[in-house]
């Protein structure tokens, strides 16, 4: 498994765009429907997923998420498959959540939030609760999914990048480096001194609740 | 190993980017030291949380936006496509709206061909057409021919008086002798009677040696009747052709 110490399976390779990229790519440009259709399906959630983790507002995420899609539309016949469809589309999902942040940080942060209960804008699918899960399981993911977002929040935005690329969307170190355009080194770096600093700033609030599972078992 | 060395393969432990027997130095390490034991645990950890929040449902608000986009960008890319993308696509289109203009009717269609073809071939046997042939209708080749004689072995044509075959409607009154023949399904004699004059020996050879092609009724062979004809001037055995009349 992925989460085991013990996982020293060899990195995955980097060997550019597959057959299966190089046909939506295709089609895409041929301008089939059903190429449309499965780009959304196939890369939309995690888009959206990855923009939600580096920007941490919803709404914000959603319009980066269509910037992302109307780029990756109109710029589709300059992929030239030197690199995979998916590292593709998250360097550019990547670049705009760095051009979407420094815009809030100068212009949002002085405007006024009118919608102050974020549960409002949700469907209600999103606002019901799971019912695989109990009341208090629930209630407590959620509460620590919001310490973890609240401490991604306040890490620096280039090593927030990279515990996200590593940590939520799973990708390789090399497609780490491709996304960010940095070297292999610089990745390994990042991720570390991401972690860390995470740990750090989940240390405080998670203490009550994590700290029996982070007590390592007793020395021999 | 130092704490400090461990500490920072650790992040590479997790992610399975050290050999392994490196991998295990620092694994043993985190057993017998407690701060780094405890920096391996949190940081497992919190990857486990961390993959948790890899799905996050998208609101549909946003799905819908982005089938909207997706629908204006083909229309757009469509707009500047070159004419033979362009008539490639009008192919497409006319393709796909036959195609689901005959799916709905394609089964329809085909069972009611077969029903019908179905249908026709039980009611044919039963309908009755009428032909010119008066009474005969349904009766088929009514010009018969011979399939062998006696005098295939090697007779000497010339010198025989030869019979003569005919319908038996048909009169001749300058032959002396004439003879019914009746013919089986198989094409043999089943039958004579003398009409006139005297059965002759070569009438005799056809009675028990000539084989005919039977008259047929509906495909079917059946019996029929011819007269044999003798007693004129030797005809040629060439023009002698049967009818066999059912």
């Amino acid at each position: 498994m992925a989460t085991s110490i013990l996982d020293l399976s060899a990195p995955k390779a980097l060997d550019g765009a597959d057959s299966d990229d190089l046909r939506l790519v295709e089609s895409l440009r041929s301008g089939a429907a059903q190429a449309y259709e499965e780009l959304l399906a196939r890369f939309q959630q995690p888009v959206f997923t990855l923009a939600l983790r580096l920007l941490d507002d919803p709404s914000e995420s959603a319009d980066v998420v269509q910037e992302v899609f109307l780029k990756v539309f109109r710029n589709i016949g300059a992929f030239r498959g030197q690199s995979s469809l998916k590292t593709w589309i998250y360097r550019i999902t990547v670049n705009e959540a760095h051009n979407a942040r420094r815009w809030f940080f100068r212009h949002r942060r002085k405007e006024v939030e009118l919608d102050s209960e974020p549960d409002e804008a949700r469907n209600w699918k999103e606002v019901i609760p799971d019912g695989c899960l109990s009341p208090f399981d629930a209630a407590f993911e959620r509460e620590q999914h919001m310490m973890i977002e609240a401490a991604l929040a306040k890490l620096s935005p280039i090593f927030r990048e990279a515990v996200v690329l590593r940590d939520i969307a799973d990708m390789s170190y090399e497609e780490i480096a491709e996304v960010l355009a940095v070297s292999l080194g610089t990745v390994k770096s990042r991720i570390l001194r991401g972690r860390e600093a995470l740990r750090a700033e989940l240390a405080g609030s998670l203490q009550d609740r994590l700290a029996p599972r982070l007590v390592p078992k007793t020395a021999e | 190993m130092s704490c400090e060395n461990a500490q920072e393969l650790i992040s590479l432990l997790l992610d399975g980017r050290l050999p392994a027997e490196e991998g295990e130095n620092v694994v043993a390490h985190a057993g017998i030291c407690r701060e780094c034991g405890t920096q391996l645990a949190a940081l497992q950890t919190q990857r486990v949380l961390l993959r948790k929040m890899a799905q996050a449902p998208v609101p549909d608000s946003l799905a819908a936006r982005l089938s909207v986009l997706a629908s204006h960008e083909r229309d757009r890319r469509l707009s500047r496509a070159s004419l033979r993308q362009r008539v490639r696509r009008m192919t497409s289109n006319l393709d796909l709206a036959f195609q689901n203009l005959m799916r709905p009717v394609a089964l329809p269609i085909t069972g009611g061909l077969c029903s019908t073809l179905l249908l026709f071939g039980l009611m044919v046997p039963s309908l009755s057409f009428s032909h010119p042939t008066g009474g005969y209708d349904f009766r088929t080749a009514p010009q018969g021919s011979l399939v062998a004689t006696p005098w295939d072995l090697g007779a000497d044509d010339d010198a025989k008086d030869f019979p003569v075959f005919a319908s038996p409607g048909e009169t001749k009154s300058d032959y002396v002798n004439i003879v019914n023949l009746t013919i089986d399904e198989s094409g043999r004699v089943a039958d004579w009677s003398v009409v006139r004059g005297q059965l002759t020996d070569e009438m005799k050879d056809i009675i028990m040696f000539s084989r005919f092609e039977p008259a047929t009724f509906w495909g079917t062979p059946t019996s029929g009747t011819i007269q044999v004809w003798q007693g004129l001037p030797p005809c040629k055995y060439a023009h002698c052709s049967a009818t066999v009349r059912g």
